[in-house]
């Protein structure tokens, strides 16, 4: 296989099914996939491999917690205890001499000057990127079309995806690129269906493949509909937190069905700059709903409550359920 | 679900709470890397309890700038290594410290260590890292002390030699295989 022929090398095929392509070769080499029968062969056979490694799996014994680590516990957690206990002593002692106390504070003052003069200069550098308001259009465009219906079907395992609808964001918003035959329907959200308070709300990297049964392509799809037409319109935030509010009043915007959820288990897409590629995983949407109701966010539950419409416009509650694989079969990271 | 930072926080704040629960969600992925390596379920259980005591011990040195999972691999590879000296040293009858109990071992199982085997040794453990505790390039990077790039590379050449032997596995001797079927079995690619 050499590189003239293809888009990709080999080597970056292996990484992208790692997940460790940055997103726009990944979005690249999903699109070059889609087109390149050899190329696909290969990456079966990566995946062919890892699925055979798993056949090695090793149980451990079931036994708890040694004595030998109780012991070594008890040491350290006695030994924290005793450094409690003694330290308020310390403490006193201190603070009973009061010149003590000021020569400190003086020493604390001078430091902490001295330490903003010297970083104050960087500290723009060292600030995490932010993205004040939204960028231009072009930068939320994916250009390559086949790349963005490749990305949004790679939200589902294929046997949903094939016969999905696609949708892809076009200037005027999204527009219907393939016809469904199963009632679900995929697209590429981008960053305005995060919270209209997030710092990422323009962040114009995230690219988030999701692919929406049939309830909720009735139910939830409209709202990304009608948030990227708002925001390609130029409406402010509060004019888009008005109309949604509205919407809902007026019956335009219906409250989830019964039974809407949505996959989201592409291993190419980016959903913001704190999680990057996050985890596989399938989101499950309701009218509002009592978080305990699902165990949600509680020790060791795998669902957790999803902050995308919490104190939003949208009366919706939505839990998250991470899974295992990735779209494609491969196995994913740990959460 | 609490991160396994906080909770590593939690633990060096003097919570036995933490420390368990970070036990319960470790104590088998760590099972799994000295079990692969070593192919001895005793000496395996003995260094996983000895990676917990090593964090109680140092618990206090913990800087949440690394994950956990890094953190605890990191324990787990220098005890490895220490096992690895130790067996050397003491060793008296040539016997690999890897050599498989076969016992009872499915023939699937044995193929995947067969073809381990043949692989160099850092590029093993680079592919073990990867497909069995699921690190990242950067993580492996970090913990081996070795270029991203050559992770990458490295990775890619195991993934390659594997290929290879699992093809010619299959035409030479097929009823070794597992069940997983032909290299080419992962139906349409990547969608």
């Amino acid at each position: 296989m050499s590189t003239n022929r293809h888009l990709i090398e080999q080597e970056e095929l292996m990484a992208y099914l790692d997940g460790e392509l940055p997103m726009d070769r990944a979005t690249e080499t999903l699109s070059h996939l889609d087109l390149c029968p050899e190329c696909r062969a290969l990456a079966a056979d990566f995946r062919g491999i890892s699925q055979e490694l798993m056949a090695w799996a090793v149980e451990p014994p079931e036994v708890g917690i040694s004595s030998e680590i109780n012991a070594a516990l008890d040491e350290r957690l006695q030994k924290r205890e005793t450094a409690k206990v003694s330290s308020p002593r310390l403490e006193n002692r201190v603070m009973t001499n009061r010149w003590v106390w000021a020569g400190a504070l003086a020493i604390v003052c001078v430091a902490v000057g001295l330490k903003l003069t010297l970083t104050s200069r960087n500290r723009n550098a060292d600030r995490s990127p932010a993205y004040p308001s939204m960028a231009s259009i072009e930068q939320y465009l994916m250009p390559d079309r086949n790349a963005e219906i490749a990305m949004a079907r790679s939200a589902a395992p294929d046997s949903i995806s094939h016969d999905a609808a696609v949708m892809v964001l076009g200037r005027q918003g999204y527009e219907t690129a393939i016809e469904g035959k199963n009632g679900f329907v995929c697209v590429v959200e981008r960053s305005w269906t995060s919270p209209f308070n997030s710092a990422q709300f323009w962040n114009p990297k995230v690219r988030t493949p999701a692919c929406f049964n049939p309830a909720a392509a009735r139910s939830i799809l409209p709202l990304t509909i009608k948030r990227t037409e708002m925001v390609l319109a130029g409406w402010s935030k509060a004019q888009m937190i008005d109309s949604i509010k509205a919407g809902f009043d007026d019956k335009e915007l219906a409250a989830p069905e019964p039974g809407a959820m949505c996959y989201m288990m592409s291993r190419a897409g980016y959903l913001n700059d704190a999680v990057g590629h996050f985890v596989p995983h399938l989101m499950f949407y309701f009218p509002p709903t009592d978080k305990s109701s699902w165990g949600a966010d509680l020790p060791d539950s795998p669902v957790t409550l999803n902050p995308q419409f919490q104190g939003g416009p949208e009366p919706i509650t939505e839990f998250v359920v991470p899974v295992g694989k990735w779209s494609d079969g491969t196995v994913a990271p740990v959460m | 679900m609490t991160s396994d930072e906080a909770l590593m926080l939690e633990f060096q704040g003097g919570s036995r709470a933490a420390f368990e629960e970070l036990f319960a969600r470790y104590r088998k992925p760590l099972y799994g890397f000295f079990g692969r390596r070593l192919n001895n379920p005793e000496r395996a259980e003995d260094l996983t309890q000895e990676t917990f005591l090593a964090v109680i011990r140092a618990a206090s040195r913990y800087e949440p700038r690394a994950s956990v999972r890094t953190y605890l691999y990191g324990i787990a590879l220098k005890l490895l290594a220490a096992e690895r000296r130790k067996f050397l040293t003491s060793s008296t009858f040539g016997q690999s410290a890897s050599e498989p109990k076969t016992d009872g071992t499915p023939e699937c199982v044995l193929w995947v260590r067969q073809a381990m085997e043949k692989l160099d040794t850092q590029e093993r453990e680079i592919l073990m890292l990867r497909e069995y505790e699921q690190l990242s390039y950067s993580e492996i990077s970090g913990l081996l002390r070795i270029p991203v790039n050559t992770v990458r590379s490295r990775l890619f050449r195991s993934r390659l030699a594997l290929k290879s032997y699992l093809e010619s596995e299959a035409k030479t001797n097929p009823s070794l295989r597992p069940s997983a079927g032909p290299p080419h079995s992962g139906g349409r690619g990547v969608q």
